[in-house]
């Protein structure tokens, strides 16, 4: 398409420019204030931060929350979009748009949505008492549960949209071939599905594993202090203890943390479609 | 020639660009709380009466503290809203000057708590807020701030966080009531701490307390006073306590930057922000209750707002240099005692 390597890296250049003095020098500056403590290049911020009990259950109580997101996300991802796929032109349409809509609509909105359901006069305490579960409504507001499903509901639409386009491309008669060839359904998703999507698995394991570990909002409104995640930690050392040093070292954190992810998703993949 | 060059001086002044550049221009930065209405009630009226541009910056008070700190050496912002606590500690960086309080007509009208809230000649009170609890009236009775840990209660309650501005009012003020009054509130927390499970949320949003009040989630919560309205339009009972400890709350005050090049127009605009027409039709919106002990408010108005000079007296706030001094420590010992 070019001519040259030269005229592409022109092209390039002025997008390059923007994003490096836009978004990649103050990110940079930020996150070297982590490693700066005292007048020098250290990473005592970073031990002292890991010493602390608290910060160290917050860090694993965001990490393992973004893994069970991701994880559930995925599985229901998988059986959706093998749905949404396998529908008429039609009703393909009308579903993907039902599954776009929730991203049209503020996560705010969408929060403060599961006050309502998952409230003591909720529709799931209606359905609990209803069927007898419980005498009494469950506390299920402000649980680590509450923000389970509010980041599920937040971000499971990236994960079929990916899976979508993934199961889109695969070959239409490999899975009519692996089950003529006598594979079951499992071995036919395990040794066939999985491999051909591993790229739509990979973006939208990325998306939704980041999106989990960064949001502020529905942690803040459905935990709250009871469940305290990385990225609220991060808004309180900037709010109220004015400690950028802190929230550098978080910061920092979660990019390794998402960085990480994709790669080992990445990994995973590649490992899985060489077997 | 000459006769050329002074015509084609008169006319740069006549055209639009020599107009903005002899036009004075102010620059503020405020909440962004309620814009909409400060641009009818204040700005546009102001703009009219100086015949200067405002320019309106917002943002959470950290951000514009940090603004600020980044622009020392050359000031964009020239008048700031803050709170008490944020005014001191932009008095202690350097950040702000004395206010001249000559040149404020209306200064004299101001209650006294709102004259010079932090001691230091470098703040104004233009609007404060009481905080107590609002509570169901038919479920429970609320004399004492100790009450909302009672055990027939306690799981009915939200309580602010402490990274909220109602947070260490009603800690200090359950301090009081617990007899465990220090400025570390480390015995109000450690209280809220062995209670953390049984209260329903430490809430981070006052506009979250209207639905769950009204779903039944909760029966009490602290809140401050302008959030007090949304409460009366339930179709549930709904009371503001007087616990015998008295109401504590918060002030937001004006400040000048330090070195700005307009500041005799930044004491035109405190003058008029603070001037009991500005300061009645504010409140008569709900939107600020006055710090001008002149104004007179409609009933309606009156019981929405922190208003009158007993109410102002009765105020027990925390001192800006102990919310200062104690801020980071307060969100330690919470993180320890509420959000392990």
């Amino acid at each position: 398409m070019f001519q040259n390597r030269a005229e592409a890296l022109a092209l390039a250049m002025p997008a390059a420019v923007f994003a490096t003095l836009v978004f990649l020098l103050p990110v940079a500056i930020l996150l070297s204030e982590g490693f700066r403590t005292g007048g020098g290049w250290t990473l005592s911020a970073y031990t002292g931060f890991f010493s602390e009990t608290l910060n160290r259950t917050v860090f694993l109580r965001s990490f393992r929350l973004g893994l069970e997101v991701t994880a559930v996300s995925a599985v229901i991802g998988y059986a959706a979009a093998f749905a949404i796929v396998n529908l008429p032109p039609k009703g393909k349409g009308r579903m993907i748009g039902l599954v776009t809509l929730p991203l049209m609509i503020s996560p705010v909105a969408r929060t403060y949505a599961w006050i309502v359901i998952l409230g003591r006069t909720g529709i799931v305490n209606e359905v609990i008492t209803g069927l007898g579960f419980s005498p009494e409504p469950l506390r299920l507001l402000f649980t680590e549960t509450a923000v389970f499903i509010g980041l599920l509901q937040l971000f499971l639409p990236l994960m079929i949209l990916s899976l979508i386009s993934a199961l889109e491309n695969m070959p239409r008669d490999a899975i009519p071939a692996a089950r003529v060839l006598g594979a079951n359904w499992f071995q036919v998703f395990w040794k066939v599905v999985l491999p051909l999507t591993r790229e739509g698995l990979v973006i939208g394991g990325t998306l939704v594993f980041t999106g989990s570990l960064t949001a502020y909002i529905t942690p803040a409104i459905l935990g709250g202090s009871k469940v305290l995640m990385l990225e609220t930690l991060m808004y309180q050392q900037v709010s109220v203890a004015n400690d950028f040093v802190s929230a550098s070292v978080i910061a920092f954190i979660l990019i390794v943390m998402s960085f990480a992810a994709n790669i080992l998703l990445k990994r995973l993949a590649t490992a899985r479609s060489r077997r | 020639m000459k006769r050329a060059l002074m015509a084609a001086a008169a006319l740069t002044a006549l055209s639009p660009l020599g107009a903005a550049a002899a036009e004075r221009t102010l620059t503020i930065s405020v909440y962004a709380f309620a814009q909409d209405d400060f641009k009818a009630l204040v700005y546009d009226p102001f703009e009219a009466q100086c015949g200067c541009k405002l320019v309106v910056e917002t943002g959470n008070s950290v951000e514009r503290l940090a603004k600020m700190e980044a622009n020392k050496a050359n000031p964009v912002v020239d008048l700031a809203a803050v709170s008490m606590a944020d005014a001191l500690a932009a008095s202690r960086a350097g950040l702000i000057d004395k206010i001249d309080t000559a040149k404020l007509t209306n200064f004299s009208k101001l209650y006294d708590v709102a004259k010079d809230p932090n001691g230091d000649g470098m703040s104004v009170g233009y609007t404060f807020y009481a905080t107590s609890i609002a509570y169901r009236s038919d479920k429970m009775k609320i004399e004492s701030w100790a009450d909302l840990l009672k055990p027939e209660y306690v799981s009915h309650v939200a309580f602010p966080n402490v990274t909220t501005n109602q947070g260490p009012p009603a800690l200090h003020m359950l301090g009081l009531a617990l007899g465990k009054d220090t400025p570390d509130l480390k015995g109000p927390i450690e209280a809220l701490g062995e209670k953390k499970d049984d209260i329903v949320t430490f809430y981070e949003k006052s506009s979250q307390l209207v639905q769950l009040m009204q779903q039944e989630e909760i029966w009490a919560a602290p809140i401050g006073r302008f959030s007090w309205a949304g409460f009366t339009k339930l179709d549930v009972p709904v009371a503001w306590a007087t616990p015998r400890e008295g109401q504590t709350g918060g002030m937001n005050v004006l400040v000048l930057t330090k070195g700005s090049k307009n500041q005799d127009l930044a004491l035109q605009f405190m003058d008029f922000w603070l001037s009991t027409d500005t300061q009645t039709k504010l409140a008569e919106k709900l939107i600020d209750s006055p710090a001008n002990s002149e104004v007179k408010l409609s009933e309606a108005a009156a019981n929405n707002l922190t208003y009158g000079e007993e109410t102002a007296k009765s105020l027990k706030l925390i001192p800006s240099a102990i919310a200062l001094d104690n801020r980071a420590g307060w969100l330690k010992t919470w993180n320890d005692k509420v959000g392990q």
